[in-house]
């Protein structure tokens, strides 16, 4: 689609047909193709958001986009690259950033979310789940609060990586329910999950995509959120059943340098909300299990923050107990 | 049997047939290139596969891994630079045979071996794919650390002359792989604050220093002097010399068939990966060869056995990823994010969903097996000759630019850049006072995932380390590899 196009859905888009363009979105016009920094291998969760962000961009941008992978260091690799980036919006990244955040409150680390950068849209999220092997004594939440409250510290439970998502998400949720239990961190998701299959452990926290296609070998007790999965919508949320949780998920969100312009930043989340409400992208995420979920960048900032703050109090635990 | 139809449908299908052919002479292609490795290529390549046929794309880069396993030999047997770890056991023996002018008839054995050995992986993936998930699933981590465990003894076949030195070797490979975030505490260790080492020490780059840089230094030390090639490669005195006969080739069939089950084994479990199995299978035929004191001065025996095993992982490798989601290789890693990519789910549901495809992949991969070894076979002593007649000070100055395009092109990061010369000048210096390479990268290799297993195990035990003996699988792994201590200990005081 070229230029002129773009132009005319985005002045449909802002119901403006007739009045001159948006002025914001107007003056954001990438000349170069937009890199990409993904600061994970090619192939895996966050990744898959970025290549189908990227086989529709085209229907909106007049450039593409392409994803640039930089893995290392759980992510801070590229983080610290896009940091550095120049700020004229050809440099972007796009991050799970619950696992950004975190990481950078449990480690030393020379950026984090807010400091080091623009936060600019959030496209997706992956929430964390409870799940027990198909085999297992529990068949609902309750069950393995009272057997974990009957035995404090005898559980043992799996989870991706201490200081990762699940792990923080995981140790809210024992937490809020006042019980004492041993974690085991694996490498991965489809590491846990196989833990939690072969019943190497008595329960697991992971992203509610790893259980999809595994309905006979493993049971998801309960899902993380305020609200239900779009596509694993079965999976009852923790309030639903009465339990507390404390909010820690991976929002998938566009970062770009700190000092980048007011108006770029404005007419790239304009775009990518119109990225992130095209039907082919819904398509594609469906495809792979996910989908869409556009927050705007003050949004999508104001759901980090609050998330830092439901966190810091567990990170100080781990801190404290490694 | 699903399989022949998968047959009937990749024969019938020129395009794939194309792509498997590709892929074949594309694997062979960055296997042989000393550096580049079969999964950094897979990496690179993969992007591109998103754009082509679910079919197409998951045969292209499984076939890959398979040559590109093969591949590392050519590298490995004519310039001591293995193309990849899973080959860094078979130069060995390789490139002493090379020195006695026997380079041809070396990748003539490595090749047969590596096709013995593959369609061996693949033929028990397709027979017993949902057995060897069902198996995958019960190995736990204490029973990962029994075989980590086990396989530690293997260091002590490539120990060599000096022990003291060789276990200094190994000592110093747990040290360089402790480096970086602890795997459970996810705590810095010796990073001293720098911020590129929390990533820990990669292997690519580490084991391209070591080996190919290292080999480099070691050739510019020794220019001036005259290369010893026996003689002029082509004539027909060489080619009579290298020309591979039934009756030498008949002791390495018990290797191979060892190797084979060792490789598919090893395969089956998470993490492992093929430079494990050739090392293992290395050690194991060494312990077990009438001649040991042949292994590692140029042993037909020492090419075939860990050929064979490096890539009867390819196969079964593939069925806890199928079915369980659980890579058991980098490349399988690589693999999980094609199918997640093209949105298929893999899983135990997968077979009932996308029967006709997993089938016409394993097809594909018995059709890239056939392709490689014939182009093996005939072709590995064509580019073997070929490149003996290249002057060494044109050669060796390509191969130093394609280490550092390999070092960088793997995860796109200059600090890989400057591990991999920091770890040539350890490899040369390590060659220069006896201390061992091979010794050093493999508890490299091994001490990571050890580790990771060993921490896993204690929390899950309530009573320590004694998991490893109330579990029977982790006991009988932790017996072998005591056992095999022993047994080699009694026959070094013989």
């Amino acid at each position: 689609m070229d230029r002129r196009n773009f132009l005319r859905v985005s002045a449909a888009a802002s119901a403006l047909t007739l009045a001159p363009l948006n002025a914001a979105f107007a003056d954001w016009k990438p000349r170069r193709p937009i890199n990409v920094i993904l600061p994970y291998k090619a192939g895996g969760g966050t990744d898959s958001f970025g290549r189908a962000i990227t086989a529709v961009s085209d229907k909106v941008l007049s450039v593409p986009l392409v994803i640039v992978n930089k893995p290392g260091s759980s992510g801070i690799t590229g983080a610290t690259e896009a940091a550095g980036a120049r700020p004229d919006g050809n440099t972007i990244m796009l991050t799970s950033a619950g696992s950004f955040l975190l990481t950078s409150m449990l480690r030393e680390t020379k950026v984090n979310p807010f400091d080091s950068f623009r936060i600019v849209a959030q496209i997706g999220n992956l929430s964390s789940s409870l799940m027990v092997p198909a085999d297992s004594p529990y068949q609902s939440i309750d069950d393995l609060v009272a057997d974990a409250k009957a035995n404090p510290g005898k559980l043992r439970w799996g989870h991706t990586g201490r200081g990762g998502v699940h792990h923080v998400s995981g140790q809210g949720f024992l937490n809020a329910n006042g019980l004492k239990a041993q974690d085991v961190p694996f490498k991965g998701g489809s590491a846990i999950r196989a833990a939690v299959i072969g019943a190497q452990v008595d329960f697991g926290f992971t992203g509610v995509q790893q259980a999809a296609g595994f309905e006979n070998e493993l049971r998801v007790l309960g899902l993380n959120a305020g609200s239900r999965d779009k596509v694993m919508s079965d999976v009852p949320t923790f309030t639903e059943q009465g339990h507390a949780f404390v909010d820690i998920s991976s929002p998938i969100v566009l970062f770009a340098p700190k000092t980048m312009d007011d108006e770029i930043a404005v007419g790239m989340e304009a775009a990518i909300k119109e990225i992130a409400a095209l039907p082919e992208f819904a398509e594609i995420m469906a495809k792979r299990g996910n989908s869409p979920a556009f927050l705007s960048g003050a949004e999508a900032e104001a759901r980090l923050k609050a998330m830092q703050e439901q966190a810091a109090p567990i990170i100080d635990q781990l801190k404290s107990e490694s | 049997m699903e399989i022949f139809a998968g047959l009937a449908a990749v024969l019938t299908d020129p395009i794939l047939i194309f792509y498997v052919l590709l892929a074949a002479v594309v694997g062979m292609v960055v296997g042989a290139i000393p550096g580049l490795t079969a999964s950094a290529a897979i990496a690179m390549l993969l992007p591109i596969t998103f754009y082509m046929e679910p079919l197409a794309a998951l045969a292209f880069l499984y076939v890959i891994g398979k040559s590109g396993r093969y591949g590392g030999s050519i590298a490995a047997i004519l310039f001591n630079t293995p193309g990849t770890a899973a080959s860094a056991a078979t130069q060995l023996d390789g490139y002493p045979l090379s020195r006695r002018g026997l380079s041809s008839k070396a990748m003539k054995v490595a090749t047969i071996s590596s096709v013995i050995g593959d369609f061996t992986g693949e033929v028990l993936l397709i027979v017993g794919v949902g057995l060897i998930a069902a198996i995958a699933l019960k190995l736990g981590p204490p029973e990962l650390f029994a075989v980590y465990f086990a396989a530690f003894v293997v260091i002590g076949s490539v120990i060599g002359k000096s022990i003291l030195k060789g276990l200094a070797s190994a000592a110093l490979g747990v040290l360089i792989q402790m480096i970086g975030l602890d795997p459970i505490s996810s705590e810095e260790r010796f990073t001293f604050g720098n911020f590129d080492l929390t990533n820990g020490i990669s292997l690519v780059p580490l084991m391209i220093g070591i080996f190919v840089l290292g080999e480099v230094f070691a050739q510019l030390e020794v220019r001036g002097k005259k290369t010893e090639i026996v003689d002029e490669p082509g004539t027909a005195d060489s080619r009579a010399r290298n020309r591979l006969t039934w009756a030498e080739y008949k002791p390495c069939l018990p290797h191979v068939v060892r190797s084979s089950f060792i490789g598919a084994f090893i395969g089956m479990l998470p993490g492992l990966g093929s430079a494990i199995a050739a090392f293992v299978a290395y050690g194991e035929g060494k312990r077990r060869a009438k001649n040991p004191e042949e292994w590692g001065k140029g042993a037909l025996e020492g090419v075939a056995a860990p050929e064979a095993a490096n890539n009867a992982v390819s196969g079964p490798s593939m069925a806890p990823l199928l079915t369980l989601g659980i890579p058991g290789s980098t490349i399988g890693a690589i693999l999980v994010g094609v199918f997640l990519i093209h949105g298929i789910q893999i899983g135990p549901t997968l077979f009932l969903t996308s029967k006709e495809l997993v089938y016409s992949l394993f097809a594909a991969g018995l059709l890239g097996i056939v392709f490689y070894g014939l182009i093996g076979y005939y072709g590995a002593s064509f580019v073997g000759r070929f490149i003996l007649k290249i002057p060494t000070d044109v050669l060796y100055p390509v191969i130093f630019l394609t280490a550092f395009v390999a070092a960088y092109s793997s995860r796109g990061n200059l600090f890989d850049v400057y591990v991999m010369v920091a770890a040539g000048f350890g490899g040369w210096v390590m060659r220069k006072l006896d201390f061992n390479p091979a010794a050093f990268v493999i508890s490299f290799v091994l001490a990571g995932g050890a580790e990771e297993a060993f921490r896993q195990s204690l929390l899950l035990s309530d009573d320590g380390a004694l998991i490893f003996i109330t579990r029977p699988v982790a006991l009988g792994f932790i017996l072998l590899g005591i056992g095999a201590v022993f047994f080699r200990a009694r026959s070094l005081n013989r």
